[in-house]
């Protein structure tokens, strides 16, 4: 400082802006000087030994009295001095290890009891941009990136109202990741919201390297292949979730903010739906409906049909499938097996590969292995086109894929070993299932089971905005409208 | 990483009390009616011919005089039915739930070997062994371990399971339909439509299905009780007498268009709802279509013929005071299968005996027993007692601290 007061900032490197700490904290420093009369002078050794000693016992009254007079006052002084933003004070190694520790910086001044917390991250971050799992036609394109205070600031954009709550939790024993629940006061489900924060408050685990890991901890059935929590990479769509009255979750270093309670039904809505005409969204959704049946179910049926129940398939159909098959060295069902497998590899390496050698890929998959295969005689071109036309409709509904893809080894594995009777008692088996199954206070296949027939609204079918004026009432909500519609008043 | 305990969510809409009104009439609309599409219609058009409409109307109505004085017993209280029968006979409602056990055991034996003779019927085209079939019992154990808000939920997707593929074949079978096969009315004889409502009494036994579910639904909300958590349920018993009505209705519209199109071969038509579309046009060049919306309205048929199991297991639970029903309910199953193991060749003896010659055994218990319930009396100090307006201002004052407490945090 101008009086030659030692001052000390320790920051961890490469994850602090020097250059914000250098305009706005170290040259006002070199500025500026204590006031004398409340300086306690010392050396800068002093500022440290003082920070520790903050809970030690003084002796004499008088001095201690003065002495935090003096303190604050040069706390005062140095805020008021600094004018950063973003500035707390620190009273114990303990949190200013913490928040160096998360890309802050300590700031130690000679004379000055305690430490200045300043906010000047630089954390390597990507640019906000189109989420590649959600990608929309129609509507905002923007994404969650992995870094919390900027998911953050993609809400609040959105959301500009005090109602808006956000309480960040440190969950991890190791990675202290910063896990911020987000909710609407005043309109979202206490007890949802209170038994989700006791959850994470509850939380013990090493490290959180992305929010699944959350949703996983939080999941009221461990091991069921549904998903009991909803997810989204959309800010957009993030912040409709919390206006109907649900909870949501933004953990740091993970772009996918996660929603509860979740429904089944939610996966068959795109946000693209809410920004299209209601006919042209509920003909979007039925035909999403019916491409995840006939992704689940239709190679299932093939081959119960041809080893059970032929009289399922045309007859025209039946020869033609009885010709390509008549050759053939593999039962319907290991056919099936086979060509699903076939499948499932290429996607996983098409996923993992470098984009370069994704076309040969593409090429050898689709092309040489296909075609070879059936001109050997390895594998029928029906089965081919069966498990081709499952594959493509069940990125119809891109939230259902790793559920839809588990669902339809198992209907395959049922249906050729029991045939189509296999098939509907398992299907039978899983509404079951569902309908006994609640998550975060919701029913997972309602508004069907229980009926909610005001929630119907925006389900397969999707009514038009204003008919959805109100919230699902799901939720139990307690404000229970959304908007009013622009001749409400005049009614 | 250490499981974390799964926390209970109080707001859940169904679980302040197990069933609604709603789900018992949906139960009573479009999961009991597919009970009578196996067999029941070539029973009946068997001794009744063109009249088979009539039994199936007396049946009906008998049922809806009981059905009505059910509800007239359960709705004049606030407590539940299950409540009051436990309240009133103590230690001696085990004998109760014990014999309506054994009736439901009793019940399903006839359904399941009508099951296992569809689903051969419907699901294959070769004949397959009763291993094929056994899965079904695997299903039936998971179900009836589940509890009694269950079945009301189901009773609820049943709604979109069951409507939807019906109406769907009763329009693809219109094509074959001549109605005037059903006239002239009243052409058959009398002791015709007697001995078909004889034989046709295991199917319309609705009201023993539909008890359990009566038992544990509140009809009447407990007075001066403020904040009280539901008034889904204070319609009384009206809907559920509606939704009966509409299941009646459904089924006559059945049985009319099953022997509209099959006329003097439909008592040889069993499994009538797998059959009465196959006529349909379109199938003979698209396929059996008809055979998917069959299999969905089985996945209803497979929740029917699991009711009265699931009701045997509850009723078990209740006698020797079991909370974990999965035991009891595999047991039952098991015993079931070996009963389908063994018994599925002796099927006509076993429709005989049970379905001609116990049939008074479906009406003493399904019609008579139920009558009864009017005896119970009203008892209508609810329990947890309503708030006093000391412990209301209380339960005010915990709720506002309860409230307060997120925004300190």
């Amino acid at each position: 400082m101008s009086d030659n007061t030692a001052c000390a900032i320790v920051y961890a490197d490469g994850v602090v802006n020097k250059q914000l700490l250098g305009d706005l904290i170290a040259r006002p420093l070199s500025r500026l000087s204590l006031p004398k009369t409340q300086k306690s002078g010392g050396t800068g050794d002093k500022n440290a030994d003082k920070i520790s000693k903050t809970n030690a016992k003084t002796t004499d009254k008088s001095d201690k009295e003065n002495s935090s007079q003096a303190n604050s006052s040069e706390k005062e002084f140095l805020e008021k001095a600094l004018l950063f933003p973003e500035l707390k004070t620190a009273d114990d190694f303990t949190k200013a290890e913490k928040e160096i520790l998360d890309g802050n910086s300590l700031l130690l001044v000679d004379g000055v009891a305690q430490g200045f917390i300043v906010g000047a991250k630089l954390l390597p971050n990507r640019a906000v941009m189109e989420p590649p799992t959600d990608v929309t036609v129609k509507g905002p394109r923007e994404g969650f990136i992995e870094d919390v205070k900027t998911n953050m600031s993609l809400v609040r954009k959105r959301l500009k109202t005090p109602a808006l709550r956000f309480e960040t939790v440190r969950v991890g024993k190791r990675s202290d990741t910063a896990v911020t629940l987000c909710y609407l006061d005043g309109i979202v489900d206490e007890n949802v919201k209170n038994s989700v924060k006791k959850q994470l408050d509850g939380m013990q685990i090493d490290n959180v390297p992305d929010s699944s890991y959350i949703a996983a901890m939080l999941s009221p059935r461990k091991h069921s292949i549904f998903r009991t929590v909803g997810t989204t990479e959309k800010p957009d769509v993030f912040t409709a979730k919390l206006c109907e009255g649900r909870v949501g979750l933004i953990v740091d270093g993970s772009p996918i903010a996660l929603t509860m309670p979740y429904i089944l039904t939610e996966d068959l809505q795109s946000s693209e739906d809410y920004f299209i005409s209601p006919f042209a969204a509920t003909s979007f959704r039925f035909l999403r409906c019916i491409a995840l049946f006939i992704a689940i179910l239709l190679p299932g049926f093939y081959v119960a049909a041809q080893l059970y129940k032929i009289q399922l398939l045309p007859l025209g159909l039946t020869l033609t499938i009885a010709s390509s098959v008549r050759d053939l060295p593999l039962s319907p069902s290991l056919e099936m097996f086979v060509v699903l497998l076939l499948l499932e590899i290429l996607k996983e390496a098409s996923i993992r590969m470098p984009k370069y050698v994704g076309m040969s890929l593409s090429v050898v998959g689709a092309l040489v292995l296909g075609e070879t295969a059936v001109s050997a005689g390895f594998l029928s071109t029906p089965a081919i086109i069966i498990v081709a036309f499952s594959g493509i409709c069940l990125y119809t509904v891109p939230n259902f894929v790793e559920t839809g893809s588990l669902l339809r080894w198992l209907f395959l594995l049922v249906a050729g070993s029991l045939g189509t009777l296999g098939i509907v008692i398992f299907a039978a088996f899983i509404l079951i299932y569902l309908v006994s199954a609640d998550a975060f206070g919701a029913p997972m296949l309602a508004p069907f089971s229980p009926l909610v027939t005001h929630d119907l609204r925006d389900t397969v079918v999707k009514y038009d905005m204003f008919s959805l004026t109100d919230r699902p009432r799901l939720f139990h909500v307690k404000n229970k409208t959304r908007f009013r519609p622009p001749n409400a008043d005049a009614k | 990483m250490q499981s974390q305990k799964t926390v209970a969510y109080p707001s859940a809409p169904n679980q302040n009390q197990t069933v609604l009104p709603r789900q018992v009439a949906f139960a009573a609309a479009f999961l009991l009616p597919i009970g009578k599409f196996l067999e029941a219609p070539s029973l009946l058009a068997r001794y009744a011919k063109g009249d088979l409409l009539l039994p199936a109307l007396i049946r009906f109505f008998i049922e809806a005089l009981v059905l009505t004085a059910v509800l007239f017993a359960a709705t004049r209280s606030e407590k539940t039915l299950s409540e009051r029968i436990n309240a009133t006979l103590g230690k001696w409602s085990a004998l109760v739930y014990a014999l309506f056990a054994i009736y439901y055991l009793f019940a399903v034996l006839l359904p399941i070997l009508d099951l296992e003779k569809f689903a051969y019927a419907a699901f294959f085209d070769t004949a397959p062994t009763i291993f094929y079939f056994a899965v079904f019992f695997l299903f039936s154990a998971f179900f009836a371990a589940k509890g009694i808000k269950t079945v009301g939920r189901v009773a609820d997707l049943c709604l979109f399971l069951f409507l939807l593929p019906f109406l769907a074949l009763i329009v693809m079978s219109f094509t074959d339909t001549d109605f005037s096969h059903l006239l002239p009315f009243f052409g058959t004889k009398f002791s015709g439509t007697v001995q078909s409502i004889r034989v046709t009494s295991p199917h319309f036994s609705d009201v023993a299905l539909l008890l359990p579910l009566i038992a544990n639904c509140r009809f009447t909300q407990p007075k001066k009780q403020k904040n009280a958590p539901n008034t889904d349920n204070i319609k009384g018993g009206k809907p559920i007498l509606l939704g009966y009505a509409v299941g009646a209705l459904l089924t006559l519209l059945f049985f009319a268009v099953f022997y509209a199109v099959f006329s003097s071969l439909a008592p040889r038509e069993h499994y009538a709802f797998s059959k009465i579309a196959q006529y349909f046009p379109a199938l003979e060049v698209i396929g059996r279509v008809d055979l998917l919306l069959v299999y969905l309205l089985t996945v209803v048929l497979f929740f029917y013929t699991c009711l009265p199991i699931h009701y045997a297991t509850g009723c078990i639970a209740k006698v020797f005071c079991i909370q974990r029903r999965t035991w009891i309910s595999a047991l039952i199953n098991v015993a079931l299968f070996l009963f389908a193991l063994f018994c599925n060749r002796l099927y006509n003896t076993f429709y005989l005996v049970i379905a001609n010659r116990l049939a008074p055994v479906f009406w003493l218990i399904a019609d008579l027993l139920p009558l009864f319930l009017l005896c119970l009396p009203k008892q209508n100090n609810f329990t947890p007692r309503p708030p006093t307006s000391d412990n209301a201002r209380t339960t005010r004052r915990s709720t506002k601290k309860a409230k307060k407490e997120p925004q300190n945090a």
